[in-house]
């Protein structure tokens, strides 16, 4: 967020410069790196907390108590990152439902993270929350651009806008937690865990801000996206992958329930929105053989798992399936239902033995 | 010739595709240079720097010939988007396509730059 940045009178040095400088482990240079972080950590302290948090990613309690605070840009139909801010916190409805829905929508997603699971913002340090809308020209997409979420309108005939589904906008704040806490490389089963992470607490955001358990649960992500002239119901099912939509026009749902049905491909960053249905699926059945609320039981050992240490950025499934197992074992028992039927889903689609 | 572009990634995870005939004049005054200079050394995706934090964005495969090249959304010039909407339109003109060979109404491709990105 360079553009953020303060102009201090007493800096000369331009914050990427000292950035650069900062980072310097060289010896010769260790007096300047020094001077460099100080001056840094003047000209912005909540940044120098948010860039520790990237260098060290949040394994730990937040340190800063949160405060929502959301900004809602609207791009006008250009290709512009930000755009002009139409609503700020606090401020009143806009009237239109693009910047309405988005700026609800993160405020149901930091409410999430912060009262179930005490995550201070995605980065654990209070981050400003950011969208923008109406992006682009009939541009069929959301995106998380590494610092805000980005909203299009859709196409009108395959796509409505894409702020009207509350799963697509926690799926794409969650890619923000996972940059700052696993940070999960964008490729292959990796990949496909970051977008599974996303799917997860993208529902979790509607099944929490809707109070419905995990047997009420519809478990679809991007409901109502689709234009009435399309076949299907979302963009992707938790709870029967592979069957969200069969369309003449976009084909058929790709995604694999199970590992017998693993989609090797080198499209897609390797398939990471095809393969994600596989431990999508492991949580729809931790889930709901667990009952009740997701966000409680599955949910919060998933995020025990995102925060416990045992990911690497290049995690493969048997390796997050361990680490979720043991998660649930840390925090409900070892011998507990809870363990067991997290080991269960992971055997049920193919990953654990 | 024919060109052929595959948008893959996305939210949705969608892949689309679309071709279109083009000149062999054409191809190669315009289409074959830029596809040889986007898979020169330096261009490729691998490329050293960071990672780029972005996520469901889309990344196109355009092969014109055979030559065939991978470009990111953020990277797509405004040569690229004429084609692509070229490829497009011709697509809306033919009568409906098989299941996953998208041609019909469509996407992306406005007509502004990724100025944030460049
Ligand atoms: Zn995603």
């Amino acid at each position: 967020m360079s553009h953020t940045l303060p102009r201090t009178p007493c800096s000369i040095v331009p914050p990427h410069l000292l950035m650069r400088l900062a980072a310097r482990q060289d010896a010769r240079f260790a007096v300047a790196a020094d001077a460099a972080r100080r001056a840094l950590r003047e000209l912005d302290p909540l940044r120098q907390a948010r860039e520790e948090s990237l260098r060290a990613p949040v394994r730990r309690p937040s340190a800063v108590v949160g405060t929502l605070t959301r900004r809602i840009h609207d791009a006008g139909g250009r290709e512009v990152l930000p755009g002009a801010l139409v609503r700020g916190e606090g401020g009143a409805a806009t009237g239109d439902p693009s910047a309405d829905e988005a700026y609800d929508g993160l405020g149901s997603t930091y409410r999430l993270f912060s009262e179930e699971y005490g995550r201070s913002s995605i980065d654990g340090a209070g981050m400003d929350l950011a969208a923008t809308v109406h992006y682009g020209t009939a541009y069929d997409n959301a995106f998380w651009d590494g610092e805000r979420m980005v909203f299009g309108d859709g196409d009108g005939e395959i796509f409505g806008r894409f702020t009207a589904s509350l799963t697509v906008i926690g799926h794409e704040l969650t890619h923000g937690v996972t940059q700052y806490s696993t940070n999960l490389e964008y490729q292959g089963q990796s990949g496909a865990l970051n977008e599974s992470l996303s799917d997860v607490f993208g529902v979790l955001v509607e099944q929490r801000a809707l109070g419905q358990d995990a047997a009420a649960a519809s478990w679809l992500v991007g409901a109502g996206l689709f234009t009435a002239a399309v076949q299907g119901v979302a963009l992707r099912s938790l709870a029967a992958p592979g069957t969200a939509y069969d369309d003449d026009v976009l084909g058929r749902d790709p995604q694999p329930a199970t590992m017998a049905d693993y989609v090797e491909t080198a499209s897609d960053n390797g398939g990471v929105h095809i393969n994600s249905g596989i431990p999508n699926h492991a949580f729809y059945l931790a889930a709901t053989a667990l009952g009740g609320r997701a966000w409680e039981g599955a949910g919060r050992i998933w995020y025990d798992a995102v925060l416990g240490g045992s990911i690497p950025t290049d995690c493969d499934f048997p390796t997050f399936a361990a680490a979720t197992t043991a998660a649930a074992g840390a925090r409900f028992g070892a011998t507990g239902r809870e363990a067991g039927a997290v080991a269960d889903a992971w055997s049920a689609v193919g990953v654990l033995p | 010739m024919r060109i052929e572009i595959t948008r893959s990634g996305g939210v949705g995870g969608m892949t689309r595709t679309w071709s279109l005939e083009v000149s062999r004049a054409e191809a190669e005054e315009r289409w074959l240079p830029l596809a040889e200079a986007e898979a020169g050394p330096g261009k490729g995706m691998q490329d050293a720097g960071p990672p780029d934090p972005a996520r469901d964005r889309f990344t196109y495969r355009i092969t014109v010939g055979y030559t065939e090249v991978s470009v990111p959304e953020s990277r797509l010039g405004e040569p690229w988007r004429e084609l692509i909407e070229r490829a497009r339109e011709a697509g809306r003109a033919r009568p409906a396509p098989g299941p996953g060979e998208g041609s019909g109404p469509t996407t992306a491709a406005g007509d502004g730059t990724p100025e944030e990105l460049l």
